[in-house]
């Protein structure tokens, strides 16, 4: 183990950010936000959890997939993948496991998405145990815990006024060496978080289908306002769409790109095919499908639960649609 | 070499495109920086096509059309007049220079005039510089380094107590008059379902649907009671945008709503708009003493109202069936430059420091559309800037599309919006939309002299079908 004073993180930190992006949770008009930082000094180090989570750094809300020129007649595609490397600082675990959800579809299964891949590749990620449980946090429930290093590079643990770091992976060693603050001599060791558990009984995923054409869903799904922060703010949602758009101006080129763009389930066009018809164009139906998806679609085909009990949507929805409502909700004979 | 300027000119077929010609014709001198747009009618210039042309990279937009009276469809060219002074107040708001907008008339026998106002044009927007408008730079941030401008009125915060007291036993007490009243519409089947406001497991108030008289007792009235309800309705009782569902003519829904008086505002749009017959809503009205800051997200029961709430004048709903309570809450008169402190703020800053506000305020924005999904007043079947087919807005979550976003948003909401504030309380990411809404409405209120949703009239800009025209 390893035991850095706060000091010696800020100076590892400063240092890193020299070479490579340092991305770190910044105070932008009273929002926690994850953006890339020149140093440590505007960095907020003590905070419950972050407004939006760290899946924008690896699946951003716009990203260009390739440009699209015509030259002499010809058409050229040019694939723009990301380029550099990052490091994440302060990453929440409930983030982490986000990001497993993330690799189990874009990396884990074919095809592989370049985009994604090369941004896990080349960024490196620093946890910070959460000091304490949020009144919405549910981490517990699904499986996560306020201090669980899973997918972590380096995992920090605040102790006795500085940081416990725990060395996790190859990468996680290389960016500790950049700097000599790691010694590997510490006897301290963390102090797990304290976690009350809540009494929420996460349902099996076959106790799903059956409960699939309850009212329970029309019910609660009335007052929903088929907006997307629960999607959005959500560490494991990973719908996207593509578009070709053209780019203006262009010195008279003719040029466009392909974009992807965050999508969520929740909005009226998402389901819409070819011919216009639209099979969730309830908005049960697309409600439904959000917990469906997070604990019975993705289950059935990736393995765990893909929700992380960040809780986030639960505290930013504007009409207070609970997920935890759900789960007790089936939770019930 | 000298900054020659890209100039849209959007030209009526009838007068102004004819009003070149002739300048042509009679040999006289235009700028070679306009391009010509030929359209049928002033009127057919919307305020998205002026965004879109800026979006795009023009450096001035001049919109021609006929001499007013002089209209080939009698009035297209008093839309024109309307709507674009109204917009060039919006995009000046949003940091750019209003005089790159500019709305004049040339007939065609004019040839001399148009040859004037182009050149004349031309001048200005070189002496203004290239425009800086687009951002273009995908995932580029911005932040606002200079003093915050809060858009939460000021005028009380001396005043008022940090923590408020709420006369509990009162809300209870119309707790029960409101249960009763919705017991006896839906025993009675006068309504299919009373939308009101319950206590959530996590006491949170939030919005609720009673459709079982014996489920009354869930309805709650309490300080917390800041959701919008109205909402709703259009969806419910209106052209069935979610569901696809037509509404059959003869057998149409009623519900019952309970509001607060400026949520009953919103009501008096939607009735204007033709969304729903009067007859289809029954309309529970609540006095209100004003509403708890932060209602609706945190359970702390004590804090101050919201300071919209301090500055309200209309404490008893406008539009009515039933009315619970008496409101105490007295208005005082507050002068204008305290009401809207944040607006006079931005007003005072140069059109780029503006610019630069609100690029810093867009750039948090995650365009989840919570603002508009909250909001009454937008309840388009299918969103301008949403369609799949649409050129107004690309589908990028970037600044420049977030912008667009808004500002036509606002241009829509302009003499609709009845500054409930429920997209600014919707949004996840805290961002200051009722600048925008409120500059519209005093915009709205100082050009036309209109107040959105005090009485059953259309607004401005709002061209109504028919009753029968709109059922399907």
């Amino acid at each position: 183990m390893n035991y850095l004073t706060h000091q010696e993180l800020a100076a590892w930190l400063d240092h890193l950010a020299q070479e490579q992006t340092l991305i770190a949770p910044l105070n932008i008009a009273g929002n926690i936000l994850y953006r890339p930082v020149k140093d440590t000094h505007e960095v907020v180090w003590d905070f419950t959890r972050s407004f939006m989570s760290v899946k924008d750094v690896f699946f951003p809300p716009t990203e260009r997939l390739m440009l699209i020129e015509k030259l002499n007649g010809q058409v050229k595609l040019t694939e723009t993948l990301p380029e550099g490397e990052s490091i994440i600082f302060g990453v929440r675990p409930c983030d982490a496991r986000g990001l497993l959800t993330l690799d189990a579809l874009f990396i884990e299964n074919e095809p592989v998405d370049p985009y994604y891949a090369r941004r896990r590749e080349n960024t490196t990620l620093i946890g910070l145990a959460c000091p304490s449980v949020g009144a919405s946090c549910f981490c517990t429930n699904v499986g996560g815990a306020p201090d669980d290093p899973t997918g972590m590079d380096i995992m920090l643990t605040a102790s006795n006024g500085g940081y416990v770091a725990e060395i996790i992976t190859e990468k996680g060693e290389k960016i500790s060496k950049k700097f000599p603050v790691f010694d590997g001599l510490s006897e301290i060791r963390p102090h797990p978080t304290h976690a009350r558990k809540r009494e929420l009984r996460v349902p099996p995923k076959e106790a799903w289908p059956a409960r699939f054409n309850d009212d329970f869903w029309a019910e609660m799904a009335e007052r929903c306002l088929s907006c997307r922060i629960c999607a959005y703010v959500c560490p494991s949602c990973r719908c996207f769409d593509v578009r070709d758009e053209a780019l203006p101006g262009g010195n008279g080129q003719n040029q466009a790109e392909r974009i992807r763009c965050w999508d969520s389930c929740n909005g009226i066009p998402y389901r819409k095919v070819a011919g216009g018809h639209n099979p969730r164009f309830m908005k049960n139906q697309r409600l439904r499908n959000r917990f469906f998806c997070k604990f019975y679609y993705f289950p059935l085909h990736y393995g765990p639960v893909s929700c992380t009990g960040c809780g986030r949507c639960i505290d930013a929805c504007p009409v207070n649609v609970d997920i935890t409502e759900v789960l007790i909700y089936m939770g019930r004979r | 070499m000298a900054f020659e300027p890209k100039i849209i000119a959007y030209l009526c077929t009838w007068c102004s495109y004819t009003g070149a010609d002739t300048a042509g014709i009679a040999r006289l001198k235009s700028p070679a920086n306009i391009r010509d747009i030929r359209v049928p009618c002033s009127g057919r210039v919307s305020p998205e096509i002026i965004m879109r042309t800026f979006e795009q990279g023009a450096d001035g937009v001049l919109v021609l059309g006929c001499h007013i009276g002089e209209c080939h469809y009698n009035t297209g060219n008093h839309r024109a007049a309307k709507r674009l002074p109204v917009l060039q107040a919006l995009l000046a708001y949003a940091g750019l220079e209003p005089e790159r907008v500019r709305l004049d008339w040339v007939s065609a026998s004019e040839g001399e005039r148009y040859s004037r106002i182009a050149n004349d044009f031309t001048d200005t927007v070189r002496t203004l510089g290239p425009i800086h408008w687009r951002v273009a730079e995908r995932g580029a941030h911005f932040v606002w380094e200079q003093e915050p401008i809060s858009h939460r009125y000021s005028a009380f915060s001396d005043e008022q107590p940090k923590h408020a007291v709420y006369h509990t036993a009162i809300y209870d007490e119309q707790t029960l008059i409101l249960q009763a009243a919705a017991r006896e519409l839906l025993t009675n089947k006068l309504v299919d379902c009373v939308i009101g406001f319950e206590v959530g497991p996590r006491g949170r108030t939030r919005p609720a649907f009673i459709h079982q008289p014996e489920n009354v007792e869930r309805l709650v009235w309490n300080q917390d009671c800041t959701h919008n309800l109205s909402a709703y309705l259009s969806k419910k009782l209106g052209w069935g945008t979610d569901g696809g569902k037509k509404k059959q003519p003869d057998k149409l829904p009623k519900a019952a709503v309970v509001v607060k008086p400026c949520d009953s505002r919103s009501i008096n749009v939607l009735l204007a708009e033709n969304r729903f017959q009067r007859d289809q809503v029954y309309i529970i009205g609540m006095a209100c003493d004003g509403i708890r800051q932060g209602a609706g997200f945190s359970n702390d029961k004590s804090g101050p109202i919201q300071t919209r709430c301090a500055a309200c004048n209309v404490r008893t709903p406008v539009v009515y069936d039933t009315l619970i309570g008496d409101s105490e809450a007295t208005y005082r008169e507050i002068p204008p430059e305290h009401i809207y402190p944040g607006i006079d703020h931005l007003d005072a800053l140069t059109p780029i420091e503006r610019m630069n506000f609100w690029l810093s305020q867009f750039d948090r924005c995650i365009r989840c559309y919570a603002c508009r999904q909250a909001c009454p007043m937008c309840d388009c079947p299918i969103c301008l800037y949403e369609r799949d087919d649409s050129l107004w807005v690309g589908m990028g979550i970037d600044v420049d599309e977030k912008r667009a976003f808004h500002l036509g948003r606002a241009y829509h909401l302009a003499g609709r919006c009845v500054g409930c504030n429920e997209c600014e309380r919707a949004c996840p990411m805290d961002l200051p939309l009722s600048l925008i809404h409120r500059k519209m409405a005093q915009e709205m209120e100082t050009i036309f002299g209109y107040r959105a949703g005090m009485a059953v009239v259309p607004p401005p800009f709002v061209t109504i079908l028919g009753g029968e025209e709109n059922l399907p």
